[in-house]
């Protein structure tokens, strides 16, 4: 049995209160393991974004438990979570990933200084980043420059940037044309490959096909679990 | 990447809002500069005027106003109530070095006003140095010609065997004064039995300058010329005094009014830092993703906010020396800097310099608060779902 990198311990959230409260999660359960590529589909609006942001640390679980390594998420404070998140959290979101006025290069930089990167060595490290994503010539380019694609190589080397235990993407692909959806998919299965465990939320089948193993979530609750091969 | 290179592209990404956002902290600041510039100046101007008027004490009529003990430095006209037998009075006083008449009066000459000052020639080239530039002195203590100041010379363009017309009266000049840098320089000097006789008030003067022998005396000695005589005497650190109080009060006011304009420049920052931070909360969001902290956000936009204060402070203390050199002779343009020799010099020393930086930085830094705080209250959750 494969340990745990991360284990979410009968999560709920709710947002609002009152009469206006709404479960997005009630009593979520869930374990990733050390170098596993996960996929978790669903339908719209039952949960996967705010599984995801709680899995990272983005997010409080209004009740229950998210461990990542031998961490207590929601024990940290603020500036020990964003520390984690700087280190061992990598997000890569749907859209809108980088930050418009700063060049590809810099939003990987950004990263690495969150990091703990001195600049000097940062910059040398987000042009060989920059470099293993196939857009070394893209360096000194806007996002605003870049193709939807390209933008979310870049949104992946960044989140790549501090090596960090996990990547954590929000339909990463859900943008993207399928000659660019092939593109980050090979970019995936190869950090795959190098062990690096992979959680992606996607609408599309195709896509959590690539994964080891598809999570549905529905109403807030995980409705079916399968490993491929299963 | 840096904290300072993530606020430099933050800033210059609105260009428009940023120039224009800056243009009002650096107009603030420079009116403000402008205006506490040429309040040094004058109050300098003021403290040079009463050194050169060359007296200890000075008696005036009984009852003057602040304005009329102005005038004394200025060369204005004034009511002619010391009679020449106190004039004896005054110089007969136990410790009294000098006492000189001064009779300050008025003429148009090409229609522009002139100050006729009625003097005893003699005392006065002692009492203050004088020296002439062109021509002669007076030859009598009642030789009907006139002395002009480098100034009037200069400005209409006169020189020795000149006529000038006083009230009818045709009177030669003989002679001009070296530049002295004081009022002398815009007036034009007559032995005092002439201006007497031409403005008929004969026997009397406008004010006495005096200067004593011991100045630990000048309290005793002015007590004495008020028993002797019926008239009041100020000493020249009290017309000094009550001469800044008045210009003081003024350029305290603009000052105030100009400091408003500051505080609203302050404003300015607070709403495009505000504008700011609405329109990126989405970027907040990923750079708490990528691992910012609340700290780091913060800083980032209490810096930003900083930067205004900075090139604001810059831009305004530049833009206000200039326009203290540029229009500082027609804001200050009244009756009493317009018969200053000059325009009062703009002035300002390093120390204001520092202050005014700092009040520029501290009010940028006090408005980039709530932005910051703002920015950093976010979570990172509610920062994102806004594309
Ligand atoms: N900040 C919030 N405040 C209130 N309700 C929220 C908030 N965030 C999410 N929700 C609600 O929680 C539920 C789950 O949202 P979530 O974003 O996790 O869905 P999702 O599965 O990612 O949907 P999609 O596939 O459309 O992205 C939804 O009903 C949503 O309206
Ligand atoms: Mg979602």
């Amino acid at each position: 049995m494969p340990e745990a990198l991360i284990r979410v311990e009968n999560v709920t959230k709710v947002y609002g209160s009152g009469a206006a409260s709404a479960a997005a999660l009630s009593g979520v359960c869930l374990q990733v393991e050390r170098g596993s590529w996960l996929a978790i589909m669903g339908p719209s609006g039952h949960g996967k974004s705010t599984l995801l942001q709680i899995m990272g640390g983005l997010d409080r679980p209004t009740s229950g438990q998210v461990h990542l390594d031998d961490m207590e998420l929601s024990n940290l404070g603020p500036a020990k979570l964003a520390r984690t998140r700087a280190r061992a959290i990598g997000f890569v979101f749907q859209f809108f990933n980088l930050l418009p006025h700063l060049t590809a290069l810099e939003n990987i930089e950004l990263a690495l200084w969150f990091g703990g990167k001195r600049s000097d060595e940062g910059r040398a490290r987000a042009i060989t980043l920059l470099d293993s994503v196939g857009l070394a010539d893209k360096a000194h380019l806007p996002p605003g420059a870049l193709s939807g694609g390209q933008q979310q190589r870049v949104a992946v080397a960044r989140a790549l940037a501090n090596e960090p235990e996990i990547l954590l993407m929000d339909e990463p692909t859900g943008n993207l044309d399928s000659t660019s959806e092939a593109d980050l998919l090979k970019l995936l299965g190869s950090l795959h490959e190098h062990g690096r465990t992979i959680v992606m939320v996607t609408h599309n089948l195709a896509v959590a096909e690539h994964a080891q193993r598809v999570v549905h979530v529905k109403d807030g609750r995980i409705e079916r679990d399968r490993f491929s091969g299963d | 990447m840096n904290l300072p290179k993530l606020v430099w592209r933050n800033l210059l990404r609105r260009k428009g809002r940023f120039i224009f956002t800056l243009g009002g902290v650096a107009i603030g600041m420079a009116a403000f500069v402008t205006l506490l510039t040429i309040g040094q100046g004058l109050n300098r101007e003021i403290r040079r005027q009463v050194q050169d008027l060359g007296a200890n004490l000075v008696v005036t009529p009984k009852g003057w106003c602040a304005y009329e003990q102005i005038s004394v430095l200025t060369g204005e006209q004034l009511p002619e109530a010391i009679p020449m037998s106190d004039v004896d009075k005054i110089r007969g006083v136990p410790g009294v070095k000098t006492a000189v008449p001064y009779l300050n009066e008025k003429t148009a000459f090409r229609n522009r006003p002139v100050p006729i000052i009625g003097v005893w020639p003699e005392a006065m080239r002692a009492l203050q140095k004088w020296e002439l530039a062109e021509g002669r002195f007076f030859n009598d203590v009642a030789e009907p010609a006139v002395v002009v100041g480098s100034a009037i010379a200069k400005q209409f363009q006169l020189k020795p065997g000149d006529e000038f017309t006083v009230r009818g009266k045709v009177l030669p000049i003989i002679g001009v004064l070296r530049e002295t840098g004081t009022k002398d320089d815009i007036a034009s000097f007559v032995p005092l039995p002439v201006v007497q006789s031409i403005y008929e008030v004969q026997g009397k003067v406008s004010f006495v300058a005096v200067q004593v022998e011991d100045l630990r005396q000048v309290d005793a000695v002015s007590l004495r010329i008020q028993e002797k005589a019926n008239v009041a005497v100020v000493s020249d650190k009290q017309l000094l005094a009550s001469i800044l109080s008045i210009v003081g009060t003024v350029s305290t006011a603009m000052q105030a009014v100009a400091a408003v304009g500051v505080l609203a420049a302050a404003f300015g920052i607070v709403n495009t830092l505000l504008t700011a931070v609405y329109e990126r909360r989405r970027e907040i969001g990923i750079l708490q993703a990528v691992g910012s902290t609340r700290q780091t956000l913060f800083a980032a936009f209490l810096l930003e906010s900083g930067l205004y204060g900075l090139f604001g402070g810059v831009l305004g203390v530049l833009i206000g020396l200039l326009g203290a050199y540029v229009f500082g002779p027609y804001l200050t343009d009244n009756a009493f800097t317009a018969s200053l020799r000059q325009s009062p010099v703009p002035s300002l020393d390093g120390a204001t310099l520092l202050w005014t930086f700092a009040l520029s930085e501290g009010l940028a830094l006090v408005a980039g608060l709530y932005p910051a705080y703002r920015a950093a209250k976010l979570t990172p959750v509610e920062a994102m779902r806004y594309a």
